[in-house]
């Protein structure tokens, strides 16, 4: 298991390593020179060339690449266009994204889970067929249409909620990488749409793997022998079926997590959260190639080690499964 | 929105010089409610407070009320008015006396001064900071300070007949000492300027928050707080107009305004901004060089319908000419009568023909328009990729991103001519004439690297007559000038021109004071703006 974990760890900062040299080679080869757009239209030369020298962009490419990488490492790399060093601006950013992912995600868990196994329970039911109905509704409409018609419907027909933004924040012990905001009511308030437009898809991914799943594992063998031994049904359901079913339910979900952090891009956009997904289209739009390069490189990062943890944590809830 | 760009010269000394004597006007607002959060919503994110070196329009919606402005443009007449300067002299050609009101303090306590004045011109002109600014202080030789209140900014020798006209955030005021004690990245991040409200906090992507200057000197701010909010989707910014989460947005899409403006609850707001957008002719390329093609062109399309499809007069009118209707010597209806030219599709298939038979056209070949990814821009692009199709030849539009298209446009070293036929571009600038015809048409403008002349216009007869342009001092005489540039350069067909945007803010109906501003920022308390909320 320790063996395991380390080999998938060295396989982690290998693959990292040959994502620094991906996207830096695809932020050059982006088109549009970041010192232009700095300068704006109408600069004068000198100035473009100034911004240039400034920024290293003149150097050739292995020195640039060695800057940006070392630069990450010591955490001096300052991004070009945010007057901070690059961890700062995302760190800065982040816990906006975590605690809208986070909050979707219990939203979509809430009421997911439950939904897919009653739907599973009562098959072909009016029941079953409204949840998967409403499941595949649910992974059809685009996000940002979903957010629009909350938004619409709540905060401008209704008046109940705040149309977008991110409201009331607080910075837990004077930290501003721990600015949280569902602690206040107004922040509270304003998590609402955004996080349920953005559990919908997750939701509706969730209900359905939680039904197949059940569906599955009702038809084994050792379930109808807990029938036969004459259980109550609830605990047939309940501590034989449902914690089987829940092994590729967890799978799921973390590697959702991975998704809720880089792929919130449509969301936050829409909703005007200031999460790292917005940040990303910001950066790309400035030419920020130190920010662009640093978020790509902490988003995959963050990616590729949720996956590790999901294989361990799969052999934890699945005993059959050992990793030599 | 283009960025905000130009040089500002602005205005002769005669009107520079008729406001001399004023003082610093205080604007007054009877009935005013004191109190409450002005919510703004800004269509872009904000980048920087620092004046120095901020050069976007979004930007200085903060900057205009953390910091004061030596001068300030009349809300109405654009003519430069008393700020921090009470008044001022012309010394010579050369040289304009500014004397400063006494007793402004900056959020931090110390005094403003001529140190301070001197200080944030001559950073912004220096070449070594590399301020995006430099180009609006181009026509500055030196800012010197005289005694603590008086200071003298001298202009280049080339720009002698011009005094400054300021009013935008860049010539806002930084506290020497303060910036220098902070550094420049810090104190961008966290400014302190002398104006009606004081920074109070900036959440990246979030929101800017300010809080009204207890002490300002000039009036008391109504507003206790302004909330600025970046909402990037404009849909989703009208539907916080409308439920009222914010109180000012900073643009409407034209499909909005007829129904806001039959919302009681907004008011929309609307003016002739000072920008221009055409579809320029790359006169590089051995094809847009010909005049015939150029033309050929023109005729292939109902430019005056495809504006009017596309802006139904509400964001935007008809361009003829370059200088926007709002500007003198904008000339707009000789052009219209004698250089537009109305949609001849026979006219430009014979013209096309020629052009082909005498090989300038080669047979089969695309036409590439260019158009940044503004949705209005491509549409005209694609109307007219799609008349030219109509008449028989091969037409791509390529919609490319900023920084791509600027690098083309620019053109390079390596690719001097550019790859492309036409190119949709915009432009906007202060409240001289100059600020267009100079920068869009002039040769010395049609710099590989950076060229504002995209186009390559190079004309002899109207260098000379921009030149002299930009050194007489009477105005009639500037405009008989600019009158004839203008017809050399659009009876050129260097350019079909397109629209001229429209300013369009729109404000809750609570929002009182407020005045929407030809150079598309945002005013609240000024010498002639103090705005309150009415609840």
């Amino acid at each position: 298991m320790v063996g395991y974990t380390l080999r998938r760890l060295i396989q982690v900062v290998f693959t990292l390593f040959a994502l620094t040299v991906l996207v830096f080679v695809l932020l050059k080869l982006m088109p549009g020179d970041p010192a232009v757009v700095m300068a704006g239209i109408g600069a004068e030369l000198e100035v473009i060339e100034g911004i240039r020298e400034e920024l290293g962009l003149n150097r050739p490419w292995p020195v640039q690449y060695w800057r940006f990488i070392s630069g990450l490492f010591t955490g001096r790399l300052q991004a070009m266009t945010y007057h901070r060093s690059v961890w700062a601006v995302i760190f800065l950013r982040l816990p906006a994204t975590v605690e809208l992912g986070f909050f979707a995600l219990i939203i979509a868990l809430v009421v997911s889970i439950p939904a897919g196994l009653l739907s599973a329970i009562y098959r072909n039911s009016v029941l079953d067929y409204s949840v998967t109905t409403i499941a595949l509704i649910g992974i059809s409409i685009p996000v940002f249409w979903f957010a629009l018609m909350l938004m619409l419907i709540f905060g401008v027909f209704l008046r109940i909620l705040p149309v977008s933004g991110r409201g009331m924040s607080i910075a837990l012990f004077g930290q501003q990488w721990l600015r949280v905001s569902f602690v206040t009511w107004s922040g509270f308030r304003h998590m609402i749409i955004p996080s349920v437009a953005l559990s919908s898809v997750l939701m509706a991914m969730n209900a359905r793997l939680t039904r197949a799943s059940m569906l599955e594992v009702l038809r084994q063998e050792y379930v109808t022998t807990a029938r036969a031994k004459g259980l109550k049904e609830r605990v047939v359901l309940v501590k034989h079926a449902f914690r089987n079913a829940l092994a590729p339910v967890v799978t799921n979900v973390g590697l959702q997590v991975g998704t809720l952090i880089a792929g919130a891009v449509l969301t936050e956009t829409t909703t005007a959260w200031p999460g790292i997904g917005r940040l990303m289209i910001e950066a790309i739009s400035r030419r920020d190639q130190a920010v662009v390069f640093g978020l790509a490189l902490f988003i995959a990062a963050f990616f590729l080690i949720s996956y590790v943890l999901v294989d361990l944590l799969y052999a934890y809830i699945d005993p059959r499964i050992t990793y030599d | 929105m283009t960025k905000r760009v130009g040089l500002f010269l602005a205005l002769g000394l005669l009107v520079f010089g008729s406001l001399a004597l004023a003082e610093t006007p205080v604007p007054e607002t009877p009935g005013a409610t004191v109190g409450g959060d002005l919510v703004i919503a800004s269509s872009q994110t904000f980048k920087d407070l620092d004046p120095r070196i901020a050069n976007s329009a979004y930007d200085s919606y903060v900057i205009n009320v953390v910091y004061d402005g030596l001068i300030i443009l009349h809300p109405e007449t654009l003519a430069p008015a008393p700020w921090i300067a009470k008044s001022w002299d012309i010394l010579s050609d050369s040289q304009v006396r500014f004397y400063l009101n006494e007793g402004i303090k900056f959020h931090n306590g110390e005094d403003l001064t001529a140190e301070d004045v001197a200080f944030t011109f001559n950073w912004i002109a220096d070449e070594a900071n590399n301020s995006p600014n430099m180009t609006e202080l181009i026509w500055m030789e030196e800012a010197i300070i005289i005694d603590e209140y008086t200071v003298d900014i001298i202009t280049k020798a080339e720009y002698a007949p011009f005094a400054p006209g300021f009013g935008t955030e860049t010539q806002s005021i930084v506290p020497m000492d303060t910036v220098l004690e902070m550094g420049d990245e810090a104190f961008n991040l966290a400014p302190v300027g002398s104006g009606p409200f004081v920074f109070v906090e900036w959440l990246p992507g979030d929101r800017i928050v300010v809080e009204r200057n207890e002490d300002y000197w000039l009036v008391y701010p109504n507003l206790d707080t302004i909330t600025y909010r970046p909402i990037p989707e404009l849909s989703v910014m009208m539907l916080e107009l409308e439920s009222g989460g914010v109180h000012i947005a900073d643009n409407m899409p034209a499909a909005d305004v007829p129904r806001f403006q039959a919302n009681p609850d907004v008011e929309v707001l609307q003016v002739g901004s000072l920008s221009y957008f055409h579809m320029y002719f790359n006169l590089n390329s051995p094809i847009s060089s010909d005049i015939r093609f150029r033309k050929a062109c023109y005729m292939s399309v109902d430019m005056e319908a495809a504006v009017f499809s596309i802006f139904q007069e509400r964001t935007g009118v008809k361009a003829y000419g370059c200088i926007p209707p709002a500007l003198w010597a904008n000339d707009q209806p000789w052009l219209k009568e004698n250089v537009y030219l109305e949609e001849d599709d026979e006219e430009a298939q014979r013209l096309f023909a020629e052009l082909i038979d005498e090989g300038v056209l080669p047979e089969g070949y695309t036409i590439r328009i260019h158009t940044p990814l503004d949705p209005r821009r491509r549409q005209l692009a694609t109307i007219m990729a799609t008349n030219l199709i109509e008449n028989g030849l091969d037409a791509i539009v390529i919609p490319l991103d900023w920084g791509p298209l600027l690098d083309l446009a620019y053109r390079s070293e390596s690719d001097p001519v550019g790859d492309f036929e036409m190119m949709w571009m915009g432009w906007s600038g202060g409240p001289d004439p100059h600020d267009f015809a100079f920068y869009l048409f002039h040769s010395a403008n049609a710099t590989i690297g950076s060229a504002d002349n995209m186009s390559f216009t190079k004309i002899p007869e109207v260098d000379e007559l921009l030149d002299k342009a930009a050194t007489t001092l009477d105005q009639a005489v500037r405009e008989e000038y600019y009158v004839q540039a203008q017809r050399l350069i659009f009876g050129n067909y260097s350019a079909i021109p397109g629209y001229h945007y429209v300013q369009t803010t729109a404000i809750r109906a609570n929002v009182e004071g407020f005045l929407v501003h030809p150079l598309g920022t945002l005013w609240i308390t000024t010498p002639f703006h103090n705005v309150w909320l009415d609840v």
